[in-house]
């Protein structure tokens, strides 16, 4: 038992979680004080910054048990505990969350003109939430959390975004809603079912729920439903619809937690509730969602190809970036496992570092159609330089955080099923075609306007917004093993807890396979 | 005292503060009738005080009239919250409205002792009394603008489908004693289980009393007068009847379909669960298209209804206390949460002469009154069900008890309707905060520290219940084992 008391002496992750609301609640004192609201916000993001770092180095990083345990009665009656734990996957995510919620402060310093304040206190409501769903283990205090990460979010896109805002946010809301609406029958159902005996309190606890045992026709269900909410949030062919009109309409920031973190939510959402909970529905579903996922690959970069809209494009990039998570995870084996991972780690970072980048353009030239732009290397020569950085980055290549987890991701897959793992390599040729002929359009060609010389280059403060990003990306590609340790134990679990299953469920998967060959 | 004078305390401080304030009314100038709401949130205090001493009680008076036990005292002090809230809300809105009259007081007061005593009856007769004393001070607090013709018609239009609901209920009552002799709940419940009781009319008695009982508590297809009474009465005394009948009427519903009709549920839970269906679907729907705030709230409190029945189904074979349990905390959080989103209209309305209850008086209102809109804001969540808030749990804990009764297609659908639902409460936070608008305010004198400590004592109970739910949801459970034990 890692409990918290042992292993630093102070309840960290209820600090990490909700320092940033509490700062957002002082915040609230500094009305018309800009100067002071935002110091402070920085302050306060820079703290929890540290403090993740604090909680990664204290972290025991050759166990897979959970760590730092905090655990209270909440709701006794009914089973409910304030239980808060991490593993390597979580803390990862967690130092991502913290990371881009500070990076994004400094990046929208003048971005917002009106309700600033509310602006930046939205924000520091969003990471509570944020790492409030990495480090709940709990299943009802997770799907607290969960929802309360969607109203900052949905308050970001509709009031400070752009002209269909308010649709984008409505739209966003909706859909989260709804697949959290299934989870949220889902869990209650899987509560009640695994009760030792009918006069017994709910169980909601995943520590005893993953060792119970679910009927088939029951984890089936109960799969969908958790999958459906996940599969939204990641976002899953043919759910992904919101996310290109959340993020056209999102102010930069938004748009950056939304693809650096909020996306990562689902993926881990199936890490740490789908594959422990409901293994035999795993085996059974994980061909077709590896289908969904190849689809997710080739549509979002097909997609991404003829976009004019700059944004537009970094959006459908993410939907088949998050395609290679989804497959990575569901190939089952520890490789594809931490792939994914690794996938959705870099991802967050390089799509956090590319959103601000389409930002820091939209701010010099107010357009972010491709077309309006193009030489802008002349004016622009740092910025071109970045740009180059993190699109090299994304489109994976080798000694680059992309790289890792893509790899990975397919070698997992490869392992899974060389024919799929074969398709899902032709969207990493459509990554480098797309990004790189967007690198192309925009900052090669002819200049458009001279005016453009007159405008500034990347800013210091700019670029410290960026380097972070640029950082761990180039740590990440060169020497993985910081990271890969982190989440290899909590992987090699899920993957131990697989493996019978996969044995048993071995011929199903052939015969679904043998029904999809037939296809290919 | 006698256990008599006990049982009924809290009631009996009702009716003399009715009186005084009755009396006194006239002679005081219109200045001076505004210490008479404190007269009467004093006497709910008091009477709330003297209910929870006797919360370890466990008799029946009256020779069987009412009870005192648990589930009483969790129903009275709920409907006591209920009143004090829908006074302190009201005061300065019957001052602009030059309505400030001690009747007003006094009327929601005598409400709330039918109230009480349908949720402590254990017979028919007292039962019926307390519906009718609290149906007929509601229809008389709908009117009570009585120089405006939509209060007047909100009060006609309540008290001619009222009348009617009442008839039902009260012909269904008949039927239940003509088959078992007795106006006992649990007499009538021994009989209708044990003795040999003719089918048919047994059938007819339950319909009877589900149609009034859907009439009350406006369930679809009784639903229609809701959104019409809501729209035309004071929106203060809107706040007080989209909640208080509702909690009494559940408070009576689940008795009735427990201790005397349980052994009945193969004919009563079917019907209820197309009542129920029916009015989620016409709750979510209708409340789509509606441009009026307080139209809106009135179909939104219609689909809470339908999530209520919906619990209400859940305790079908009587074994299932957690619907019930489900059933209370729902209301106690709807009580917070409706009688606060009416109170921001009540707010708004008080501060500007030209907002109209419609949507789009709301546009540009965070920015113009970000508190009004903060706590409109969660009061809007609250309802959607969205975490932190009262809402959510209530929603979490119903379907809980749906699911585990078995019919966890039943919460599916209740789902499905409150994603819907989610569309018309966040179109309001839209129009606060997204939308901006040209009209100009025409601003009144509607400070009042009265409608703000309501407004937050409503938002510290959405929040209470949302965050530290235990001790509330502990005081359900407590209330309801009892009933079924006996």
């Amino acid at each position: 038992m890692y409990d918290f008391q042992e292993q630093i002496g102070f309840p960290i992750l209820t600090v990490l979680t909700f320092l940033p609301a509490v700062a957002g609640l002082v915040m609230l004192l500094m009305r018309g004080k800009p100067k002071a609201y935002k110091g402070f916000a920085l302050a306060a993001t820079a703290a929890n910054f540290i403090l993740s770092l604090v909680l990664i180095a204290y972290f025991d990083r050759y166990t897979a048990d959970m760590q730092f345990i905090e655990k209270v009665p909440w709701i006794s009656s009914l089973g409910i505990s304030y239980h808060m734990s991490v593993d390597g996957i979580s803390v990862l995510l967690i130092m991502l969350t913290a990371l881009l919620s500070l990076i994004i402060i400094p990046a929208s310093w003048n971005y917002v003109k009106e309700r600033e304040l509310q602006f930046f206190i939205a924000f520091l409501f969003l990471e509570t939430g944020l790492i409030g769903v990495f480090c709940a283990r709990d299943l009802l205090l997770f799907y607290v959390f969960w929802e309360i990460m969607l109203i900052p979010m949905y308050f970001i896109i509709g009031v400070w975004g752009g002209p269909r805002r308010i649709y984008a946010a409505i739209k966003f809301f909706l859909f989260t809603f709804a697949g959290s609406l299934l989870m949220l029958i889902a869990i209650v159902a899987i509560a009640y079912l695994a009760r030792a005996n009918p006069y017994a309190t709910p169980v909601f606890d995943m520590d005893l729920l993953e060792k119970s045992i679910f009927s088939y026709q029951v984890q089936m269900l109960a799969f969908l439903a958790f999958f459906i909410a996940f599969a939204v949030k990641v976002p899953m062919w043919p759910l992904h619809t919101w996310l290109p009109d959340a993020h056209v309409e999102a102010p930069t920031a938004g748009s950056v937690i939304l693809a650096g973190v909020m996306l990562k939510v689902g993926g881990y959402g199936m890490l740490r509730l789908c594959i422990p909970l409901f293994p035999d529905a795993v085996v059974t579903m994980a061909p077709w969602i590896l289908v969904l996922s190849l689809i997710a690959i080739i549509y979002g970069a097909l997609v991404s190809l003829v976009q004019k809209d700059l944004k537009k494009l970094v959006a459908y990039s993410s939907v088949s970036h998050m395609g290679f998570v989804t497959a990575g995870i569901f190939a089952l084996n520890l490789v594809g496992i931490e792939g994914g991972i690794m996938v959705m780690f870099s991802h967050g970072l390089l799509t956090g570092a590319l959103f601000l980048m389409v930002g820091f353009l939209y701010e010099r030239l107010h357009t972010r159609e491709i077309a309006d732009m193009g030489g802008l290397a002349g004016p622009f020569p740092v910025m071109a330089g970045v740009l180059l950085f993190f699109t090299l980055a994304s489109l994976g290549l080798p000694g680059l955080s992309g790289f890792v987890g893509e790899f990975l991701s397919l070698v997992g897959l490869f392992t899974y099923s060389k024919p799929l793992a074969a398709i899902a390599s032709i969207g990493i040729i459509l990554a480098a075609a797309y990004l790189l002929w967007m690198f192309q359009r925009v900052m090669f060609t002819k200049l458009r306007d001279e005016k453009w010389y007159k405008l500034p280059d990347l800013s210091l403060r700019e670029i410290v917004s960026l380097a972070p990003l640029a950082i761990l990306a180039v740590w990440a590609g060169v020497y993985p093993n910081t990271f890969l340790q982190l989440i290899q134990p909590p992987a090699a679990r899920l993957t131990e807890k697989m493996a019978p299953y996969m044995a048993e469920g071995g011929s199903a998967v052939e015969r679904i396979f043998a029904s999809l060959g037939g296809l290919f | 005292m006698s256990h008599e004078v006990i049982a009924i305390m809290p009631e009996l401080m009702l009716i003399a503060t009715a009186v005084v304030i009755l009396l006194v009314d006239p002679l005081l100038p219109v200045d001076g009738r505004r210490g008479l709401s404190w007269l009467g949130i004093f006497a709910c205090i008091t009477a709330a005080l003297s209910t929870w001493f006797s919360r370890g009680e466990e008799f029946t008076a009256f020779s069987h009239g009412i009870a005192l036990d648990k589930y009483s005292v969790f129903f009275k002090i709920l409907l006591l919250a209920v009143a004090a809230m829908a006074m302190l809300i009201s005061e300065k809105h019957l001052f602009l409205k030059k309505r400030l009259l001690g009747d007003y007081y006094a009327l929601i007061l005598f409400a709330t002792i039918g109230m009480m005593v349908m949720a402590e009856a254990i017979d028919l007769i007292t039962f019926f009394v307390g519906l009718e004393l609290m149906a007929l001070s509601s229809y008389l607090l709908a009117g009570f603008f009585r120089y405006q013709e939509k209060s007047i018609e909100a009060a006609m239009k309540y008290f001619l489908t009222g009348a009617f609901a009442s008839n039902f209920i009260l012909m269904g009552m008949a039927l239940l004693y003509g088959l078992s002799g007795s106006t006992n709940y649990q007499e009538i419940g021994d009989a209708v289980k044990l003795g040999p009781v003719p089918e048919g009319p047994l059938v007819i008695a339950i319909m009877f009393i589900l149609a009034g009982f859907a009439f009350k508590i406006s369930a679809a297809p009784f639903h229609n007068w809701a959104p019409d009474v809501y729209q035309g009465s004071p929106t203060p005394a809107a706040a007080f009847l989209s909640v208080g009948p509702k909690v009494a009427a559940f408070a009576a519903i689940l008795k009735f379909f427990t201790i005397m009709l349980g052994s009945q549920s193969d004919t009563w839970v079917p019907l209820m669960i197309a009542l129920s269906i029916a009015t989620m679907i016409v709750g979510a729907t209708m409340a789509l298209v509606q441009k009026d705030l307080k139209r809106m709230l009135g179909f939104s409190s219609i689909g809470h209804v339908g999530y209520l029945l919906l619990a209400v189904v859940a305790t079908g074979d009587s074994g299932h206390t957690i619907g019930m349990a489900a059933v209370l905390f729902y209301l106690a959080a709807y009580a917070f949460m409706n009688m606060g989103a009416f109170g921001v209209l009540v707010y708004l309305a008080n501060h500007n002469a030209r907002f109209n209850d419609s949507l789009d008086d709301l546009a540009g209102l965070g920015r113009r009154r970000p508190w009004a809109a903060g706590v409109m804001t969660l009061f809007m969540l609250s309802l959607t069900g969205v975490p932190p808030t009262a809402g959510f749990l209530a929603k979490f804990y119903l379907f809980s008890a749906v699911v585990e009764a078995g019919f966890a297609w039943l919460a599916l659908a209740g789902a499905l309707f409150s994603l819907v639902s989610a569309y018309f409460y966040l179109r309001v936070i839209v129009f606060m905060y997204m939308r901006d608008s040209e009209q100009v305010e025409e601003k009144t004198d509607g400070k009042s520290w009265d409608l703000t400590l309501g407004l937050g004592i409503a938002a510290a109970g959405v929040l209470l219940l949302g965050i530290l739910p235990a001790p509330v949801l502990n005081a359900a459970q407590d209330a309801v084992v009892k009933l079924l034990g006996n």
